[in-house]
């Protein structure tokens, strides 16, 4: 029985019979992973604070290749990540990026760039002031690395770089329509060009500049928009912690 | 050979609760059908109770057969000091320490975005009430040390910001007969936090 030795966060951790747990991991090496960790509910557990949910650890776990569930054996933390779960405003946002990464990943499918995404955003989230803009950059990352880049260089009808101040945007295709081939291609919302900008730079930008960016507001609700309903046609449903993020905007706002 | 319908149905039954698998619930299931049908009986009247008689207590939420509870009626204990508990159970794990003499309030579950479980979920609306209602001395928050738990407990703390009350959470740390090789640094730096000084 091969023993694997690996990074990961932890997704979730739920209760599993009298004393044990039953944890999601999302590895570096070996993607989404389910791990029995016996005993872990117990006063004096050996694994004491590694299991909670968006712990960044170094694991060990063991079970045949390709099973459903493996058999957790060490779990040390490598960063907790505290801060970011005892300030709200962080909260819930370091929630939804965990939910929205589980859902992004299939299970023994590596995907390491997405698990080196969300430690840097959890890493982010921590330090910056703009979780919103975050948010998004996450959510619009996830899905590059997921195969689902926008198309926002050209028209996806004519090939040309839109030169008009308005580009429309179609959910269906992808990416933008220039202002001219607005009748040949049904777009579900027109956005400004300079929004189109910033989703471009959110592709590239480093995660660490991510406070440098200072972005309007009417611009930042048209890429909430855009990269929100992104994510909901990719995932067919809305997340369960996505209305806590609206709740808590909402609570600073008033 | 064919079992019974009914055994088979009790098979069936035994194996939804927690724990119980389907051989555990074949030997429970010839244990009662060898047993004396009085004690069957007994059993049975007594799982109906706890569905007939047992209630919330409209003031704690929790468990009780009048309303309101034990704790709640007893002149002796101290109102004003409020303990705050996740699930009916944890009150009697709390009063099996005999030690505290105040009064509790199940939440009935935790802030949990994961399960999409949101505060309007939750009993913290007749908490506010409670505290502004009685004039409450102090809240202690007892919920679990973990993610939900934490974060379910300091938006209790906000709630309760504008209200003047002592809002406290239970120490976290090391285990008593605990050993600080084996503490991971999440527990030891809470410890660490919570460190308090000896009275000589």
């Amino acid at each position: 029985m091969p023993l694997y030795k690996t990074q990961a966060i932890v997704l979730k951790s739920m209760k599993l019979s009298e004393k044990d747990k039953l944890v999601t991991f999302l590895t570096e090496t070996h993607g989404k992973v389910k791990c029995v960790a016996k005993a872990a509910r117990r006063l004096k557990s050996r694994f004491g604070a590694s299991l909670e949910p968006m712990s960044h650890v170094s694991l060990i776990y063991f079970g045949k290749e390709h099973q459903d569930l493996y058999r957790l054996n060490q779990c040390d933390i490598i960063q907790s990540f505290q801060d970011i779960k005892e300030n709200p405003d962080t909260y819930y946002t370091a929630v939804y990026f965990l939910e929205l990464a589980g859902h992004f990943i299939a299970e023994d499918h590596p995907e390491p760039e997405i698990f080196h995404l969300l430690v840097r955003s959890l890493r982010e989230a921590g330090n910056t002031d703009s979780s919103g803009t975050l948010c998004r950059l996450f959510e619009l990352r996830i899905m590059a690395h997921a195969g689902y880049t926008p198309r926002l260089q050209k028209c996806i009808v004519c090939h040309k770089e839109p030169k008009s101040l308005w580009v429309g945007f179609s959910y269906s295709q992808h990416g933008i329509v220039c202002e001219p081939c607005f009748d040949k291609e049904p777009v579900e919302m027109r956005i400004k060009s300079g929004t189109v900008n910033y989703l471009k730079k959110f592709l590239s930008l480093n995660l660490n500049h991510i406070r440098r960016l200072k972005i309007p507001k009417d611009v930042e609700l048209e890429i909430e928009s855009i990269t929100h309903r992104l994510v909901l046609a990719r995932l067919g449903r809305e997340l369960k912690s996505y209305p806590f993020i609206r709740q808590m905007a909402e609570m600073t706002r008033t | 050979m064919k079992r019974p319908a009914a055994v088979k149905e009790l098979i069936e039954e035994l194996k939804r609760l927690p724990g119980i698998g389907q051989k555990t619930a074949e030997r429970l299931s010839f244990y009662l059908m060898r047993g004396e049908k009085e004690r069957v009986e007994n059993l049975a009247r007594t799982i109906l109770n706890i569905k007939e008689k047992v209630i919330l207590c409209t003031n704690c939420h929790g468990i009780t057969e009048i309303d309101p509870c034990d704790i709640c009626q007893d002149p002796k204990r101290d109102h004003n000091l409020i303990c705050v508990v996740e699930e009916p159970y944890d009150v009697y794990v709390i009063e099996n320490m005999g030690d505290y003499r105040g009064e509790y309030h199940v939440l009935m579950g935790v802030i949990s975005p994961l399960d999409g479980i949101g505060p309007q979920d939750l009993t913290t609306e007749d908490l506010k009430a409670k505290v502004g209602r009685n004039g409450t001395r102090e809240v202690i928050l007892a919920t679990n040390p973990d993610m939900e738990g934490e974060s379910t407990a300091i938006y209790i703390a906000r709630m309760l910001k504008g209200a003047e009350v002592k809002v406290t959470r239970i120490a976290r740390g090391l285990p008593v007969g605990g050993d600080i090789e084996y503490a991971d640094p999440v527990t030891l730096k809470k410890s660490m936090e919570g460190r308090m000084e000896i009275e000589t």
